[in-house]
């Protein structure tokens, strides 16, 4: 058992920060690594965060449309 | 017929060698000061053509178009019936140039007039005549006329390529029964346009990824008559031996390409009408090499330095016309009589089509109006034509699509409660105002389509479009190949056909990739065709920074510099949706430049970007500040350091009022000279190299209409004139806070002893004479 972060990844050069758009899982779904958990969008792209290890989703740490910074956790799956 | 026509194209262009080169023809003494490109020798290959052609086809001539156009309008009017022709003639400059060829030649039959009417009006147009069929104001080159299926030649080789393509674009988008027709040179082969076209009018995602499945309908026909001017095509300047074999290089079916006996009209009808039948099952773009001679020099000026007499009399042999007589009289279709007679009469029409012409009472020249006023009223339409149909459905429900409920949930103004800027996923910013208003438009309208690199999935190369592709099938938004000509010109193709295309450059730096296409062809045919063409689009492209000195240049004066293009360049949300409104609108080109350190910009300037579609006029610059002591005109980004400058100033007891350009071409100086009649002073702050930019033909104006108001002289601050550096030197580049300060400081309000904060401490007159 292991707890595994998923953070809000760089998002290239001028990008610091990006919005929550929704939540693909809630907490206790089994997810399998590379499964989609969240959605984000910058202002110029809308994308799908992948899962970064297989297990169950143990916190989700943001709301959905907030603002979040590069960097911060925003889900924490326990393998 | 063939024949007739082939006989009526020689005697007309024998009839301008004649003029040319002894200054008479039959009973006419002339000096025809315009090109002659003559193509004695290739009739069958424009005849042969235009037999195989409808009416609705549209043909997009080359530079050597005489016979080209000739051929489709006989073609034509064989095939129209009198009271078509008799619509198509009235409908025509309010029937000016029917009522001189009634008046001046006598014709019984409305297919007799018909053919007068066609000759009269090309030749009219050579002369600079007012009821030439461009109104004299296109000449030899670029003489057109679009009932009879015969669109704009070009005096650009190769450049009929692109817009011929488009043209196919528009036909296949709206189903049509017909065909585009480019009709270029083999000496045209070594143009990157042509290349470019080729690619696009057989783009893959034709037949894979669109719901109405199929190619281009665009048959690229090859005048192949071994020469460029001088140069021989194969075996000196090009690589190919035999140019049909181009298509190989494009697909396995090489584009159906043939090598065609160009000398036989029959043979030359034969290969188009095969074509057309595999173009209109969308099996297409076909390339046919059809190979001939002429007989003529390039131009009257040519001495024929570049081939033997033995070789011209070798292909004097094979003269299409006498082969193809003579043919006809042994096969007992025709008797040298009448063959004579046909002869005869056609020089006869022709001697009396010159003299009606050339005669200033029955073709007067258009009068040009001491101030250039005629003219100059015919370079933009200035009109709005709204969409006569729906658009199609959009693909899913607009108000599920992410970006648009995200745009939702935004604030439509830039500020908190506590005045402070929001962050650009709160509120509207300009790349959402720019995508509100091609939205609505492309929901609305079906003629707009939008297309450029990654536009699709990508949503644009800076995301304006994020979330077009959910709403819109391919043939409304496509990625089109990295081809920045065939962008534009297919654009203006389509354009010409009737669409309405958003076209998007990544990046202002490429403009040079489609510089013909955007100078010599979008800005020239709403002029050129005497305004009976318009070419409605927008071109999107962005204005970069940090990627060094080929993605950060703003070329906005560039554009401005040449006639005919409408120019914006919006610098706030708000205005960015209004404006690009009016450009979406607007029956003219234009061009629209997006700062991409602005796209995250949201509005503080007025409370809300509106919800719903409004337009701000093109040309109309707008105060965003107001003040007193200096008069700030600023284009495009500079509005915020100017901004900050103010700031800077106010601490100063120095009052600026803002002025955001918004708007290059046209542009109102009303507004910016009542406040330079206030202040006295005025800066002009540019991202652009100050030399030759366009902030100095504004400052030179308002020096001029403002002369006596004036403190000092206006002072345009700009980019210095060498590259643009990398992004951690940019700062002292483009011009910041501390240089606006600077300059008001010293050079408007010649405070002593100011201690310079900005970098710009060089001396302008040392580096003009360096070069730089
Ligand atoms: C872009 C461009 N480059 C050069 C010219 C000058 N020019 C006019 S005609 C010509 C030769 C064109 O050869 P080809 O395409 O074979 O047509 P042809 O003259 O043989 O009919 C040239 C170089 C031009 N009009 N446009
Ligand atoms: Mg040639």
């Amino acid at each position: 058992m292991a707890r595994v972060e998923l953070r809000m990844p760089e998002l290239g050069n001028e990008i610091t920060e990006a919005m929550i758009d929704a939540f693909l899982k809630d907490v206790g779904d089994e997810v399998s690594e590379g499964e989609e958990i969240v959605t984000i969008t910058t202002p110029k792209v809308t994308m799908d965060l992948e899962a970064p290890a297989s297990g169950t989703v143990l916190e989700l740490l943001v709301e959905e449309d907030e603002i979040v910074a590069v960097g911060t956790v925003l889900a924490v799956i326990e393998t | 017929m063939a024949l007739r026509h082939m006989m009526v194209i020689r005697a007309f262009e024998s009839g301008v060698a004649s003029l040319k080169s002894k200054g008479s023809y039959g009973d006419l003494t002339y000096a025809y000061k315009g090109p002659a490109h003559l193509s004695i020798g290739q009739e069958a290959a424009a005849v042969g053509a235009a037999m195989a052609l409808t009416p609705e086809d549209h043909i997009f001539g080359s530079h050597r178009s005489h016979g080209e156009f000739l051929a489709k309008g006989l073609a034509a009017i064989q095939r129209l019936g009198d009271n078509a022709l008799t619509t198509i003639m009235e409908a025509h400059g309010n029937g000016a140039l029917l009522r001189t060829v009634e008046t001046h030649l006598a014709e019984e039959t409305e297919h007799g007039l018909a053919e007068n009417f066609l000759l009269v009006g090309l030749l009219a147009e050579m002369f600079m005549r007012e009821i030439g069929f461009n109104g004299g104001m296109g000449g030899s080159m670029h003489a057109f006329f679009t009932p009879f299926g015969a669109y704009p030649n070009n005096a650009i080789v190769g450049a009929s390529a692109g817009i011929a393509t488009g043209a196919g674009l528009w036909m296949k988008s709206e189903g049509r029964d017909c065909i585009a027709v480019s009709m270029v040179g083999d000496g045209a082969t070594g143009c990157g346009p042509v290349w470019e076209a080729l690619n696009f009018a057989g783009m893959a995602q034709f037949e894979r990824l669109w719901d109405n499945a199929g190619f281009l309908p665009v048959l690229f026909f090859f005048t192949n008559n071994f020469y460029a001017m001088g140069g021989q095509t194969n075996g000196e300047t090009m690589s190919w031996d035999r140019l049909a074999r181009i298509g190989a290089g494009l697909r396995d079916d090489a584009f159906h390409a043939e090598t065609v006996d160009g000398t036989n009209p029959l043979a030359v009808a034969d290969a188009v009408e095969r074509k057309r039948h595999v173009l209109l099952e969308g099996k297409g773009p076909a390339i046919l090499d059809v190979e001939c001679y002429r007989f003529s020099g390039h131009s009257t000026t040519d001495v024929n330095a570049y081939r033997t007499k033995d070789e011209i009399a070798a292909w004097g042999a094979v003269d299409p016309i006498r082969t193809y007589r003579d043919s006809l009289v042994s096969e007992g279709i025709l008797d040298t009589a009448a063959a004579d007679a046909i002869q005869s009469e056609v020089d006869a029409r022709m001697n009396a089509v010159f003299m009606a012409a050339a005669d200033p009472e029955t073709a007067p020249p258009p009068r040009l109006g001491i101030d250039g006023a005629g003219i100059g009223r015919k370079m933009f339409a200035g009109s709005e034509t709204p969409s006569d149909g729906p658009a199609p459905e959009p693909l899913s429900d607009p108000e599920k699509v992410a970006r648009i409920r995200q745009n939702a949930r935004k604030s439509r103004g830039g500020r908190d409660a506590n005045g402070e800027p929001l962050s650009p996923l709160k509120a509207i910013t300009l790349r959402d105002g720019l995508f509100e208003a091609i939205l609505h438009a492309a929901l609305t309208d079906s003629r707009v389509i939008i297309y450029g690199e990654e536009c699709r999935e990508w949503g644009g190369a800076f995301g304006v479009y994020r979330g077009l592709a959910d709403l819109l099938p391919h043939d409304r938004v496509f990625n089109a190949p990295i081809s920045e000509a065939a962008i534009v010109s297919t654009a203006i193709g389509a354009a010409m056909e009737g669409g309405r295309p958003v076209v998007e450059l990544m990046y202002a730096d490429f403009i040079g990739r489609a510089g013909d296409e955007l100078f010599n062809q979008l800005a020239k045919w709403q002029a050129m065709s005497n305004g009976l063409l318009s070419v409605p689009v927008v071109v999107r492209c962005s204005v970069g920074s940090k990627y060094g000195a080929q993605h950060s240049q703003d070329w906005s004066g560039l554009a401005a510099h040449v006639p005919g293009l409408k120019i914006i360049y919006p610098a706030t949300p708000r205005d960015a949706k209004g404006l690009m409104a009016s450009a979406l609108a607007s029956d003219d080109p234009v061009i629209v430049f997006e700062s991409q350190r602005l796209y995250d910009q949201v509005e503080l300037f007025k409370d809300e970007v509106p919800e719903g579609n409004y337009k701000i006029p093109i040309g109309a610059p707008d105060i965003k500040r107001a003040g007193s002591d200096v008069t700030v005109l600023t284009i495009g980004p500079t509005l915020y350091p100017a901004l900050e400058a103010a700031d800077l100033l106010a601490g100063r007891g120095v009052s600026l009022e803002i002025i955001d350009a918004r708007s290059l071409v046209p542009f109102d100086y009303g507004q910016v000279l009542e406040s330079v009649t206030k202040t006295g002073r005025l800066l002009l702050v540019t991202e652009a190299c100050e030399r030759g930019s366009f902030a100095m033909t504004l400052a030179s104006n308002v020096t001029r209409f403002a002369f006596g108001a004036l403190k000092a002289p206006p002072r345009v601050l700009g980019s210095p004139n060498w590259i643009v550096p990398g992004a951690d030197l940019e700062h002292g580049y483009f011009p910041q806070p501390f240089d606006i300060e600077d300059a008001i400081l010293t050079d408007l309000m010649g405070v002593a002893g100011h201690d310079r904060k900005g970098s710009r401490r060089w001396d302008d007159l040392a580096l003009a004479r360096s070069g730089l």
